[in-house]
């Protein structure tokens, strides 16, 4: 983790940021499609009572929940994607850190999914208070979970997981992996600029195969 | 005539299912599955005209199934679906031997209207 031009950190976020505007845009793409097929399966049944078929208004009922269901799941999508976003409008800000990793858990989910992982999020029920650049600390978790998918197999679960000890806080992202420790070095400099800042530390010496990188964050 | 007999291979389940029961509405023999596994056991037991494959699927390339499934039914025709940014999978898939592709969110119009001649186009092959 050297120390970057600005020029080449811009453009490290500018790919994180479009990475994760590919990540909600096929997700809302998903929702609107749902939606639509709901719809036109309501127009269906509509034109189908028109030529004689009883209306069945349980699947009506049925199909209008299942519609707002969706519009519920778009709406969190797209809250997370603009706290997300927002997160970048000041570099150094006071912020909830369980808010931000559930968040970046949840964006996360998605990119394991495409691997055929799973990812669980782990997190404390009360908020904590910490002060920071949100987006870089969003861009160094999120960092660390695509290097531990490089080395997960293929139906792994991996966990990400927030503990507050006194005045610091520690995100874990763990997982199962076959990595030897050479080629985790080879990687590490995927590992986001600002994990450095974030103090990221990689701990493959643990046991079993078990592959874990943390984040120490000062609480406020 | 028979009804066509159609599986939908996609991981959003109200997707799938809707979309087949649409399908069934209209008149087809449509069925959902909701994985790779799923699908290869589907065209094992049965005899399908057309299978609806999505290309993105978790932990799957939907190519890669395509290349499965045709390995067991070279003549089955396989219509893609893809999402704005995979489009270039999409026509891939194309050059590796699928009947069409049509892109997310659906329009169940355009399905029938490529499920129809797929299965034509597969009519007019046999000698």
């Amino acid at each position: 983790m050297s120390e970057l031009s600005p020029q080449r950190r811009h453009e490290l976020e500018l790919a994180f940021f479009g990475r994760i505007g590919a990540h909600v845009s096929h997700e809302m793409r998903n929702v609107l499609s749902i939606v639509g097929e709901y719809a036109g399966l309501l127009a269906d049944l509509v034109a189908a009572a028109g030529n004689g078929r009883p209306l069945d208004c349980e699947k009506l009922a049925q199909l209008s929940g299942n519609i707002a269901a969706q519009v519920r799941k778009g709406t969190e999508t797209m809250g997370r994607f603009s706290r997300f976003a927002h997160a970048a409008d000041q570099r150094n800000a006071s912020f909830d850190l369980t808010s931000l990793v559930a968040d970046v858990a949840v964006l996360a989910q998605r990119h394991l999914a495409r691997a055929g992982c799973t990812l669980e999020a782990r997190l404390p029920d009360g908020a904590i208070p910490v002060t920071g650049d949100p987006f870089g600390l969003q861009h160094a978790v999120f960092s660390a979970v695509e290097l531990l998918v490089e080395f997960l197999k293929k139906g792994e679960s991996a966990t990400i997981k927030l503990d507050a000890e006194g005045s610091t806080a520690v995100i874990t992202i763990q997982g199962r992996a076959t990595v030897t420790t050479s080629e985790l070095s080879a990687r590490i400099s995927r590992l986001s600029p600002e994990s450095k800042q974030w103090k990221g530390r990689v701990d493959t010496s643990c046991t079993e195969g078990l592959l874990s990188l943390a984040f120490e964050i000062p609480i406020q | 005539m028979k009804p066509l007999r159609i599986l939908i291979v996609d991981d959003e389940e109200d997707l799938a299912f809707t979309m087949a029961e649409r399908l069934t509405l209209r008149g087809y023999r449509a069925e959902a599955v909701t994985c790779a596994t799923d699908a290869l056991q589907r065209v094992g037991e049965d005899e399908f005209d057309v299978v609806v494959l999505d290309v993105k699927m978790p932990g799957i390339d939907g190519l890669h199934l395509m290349a499965e499934i045709k390995q067991q039914h070279p003549d089955l025709p396989v219509i893609l679906l893809t999402g704005h940014g995979s489009t270039a999978d999409a026509e891939r898939g194309m050059r590796e031997g699928a009947a069409e592709y049509l892109m997310k969110p659906i329009d169940i119009e355009k399905l029938i209207e490529k499920i129809e001649n797929s299965t034509a186009l597969k009519k007019d092959e046999k000698p």
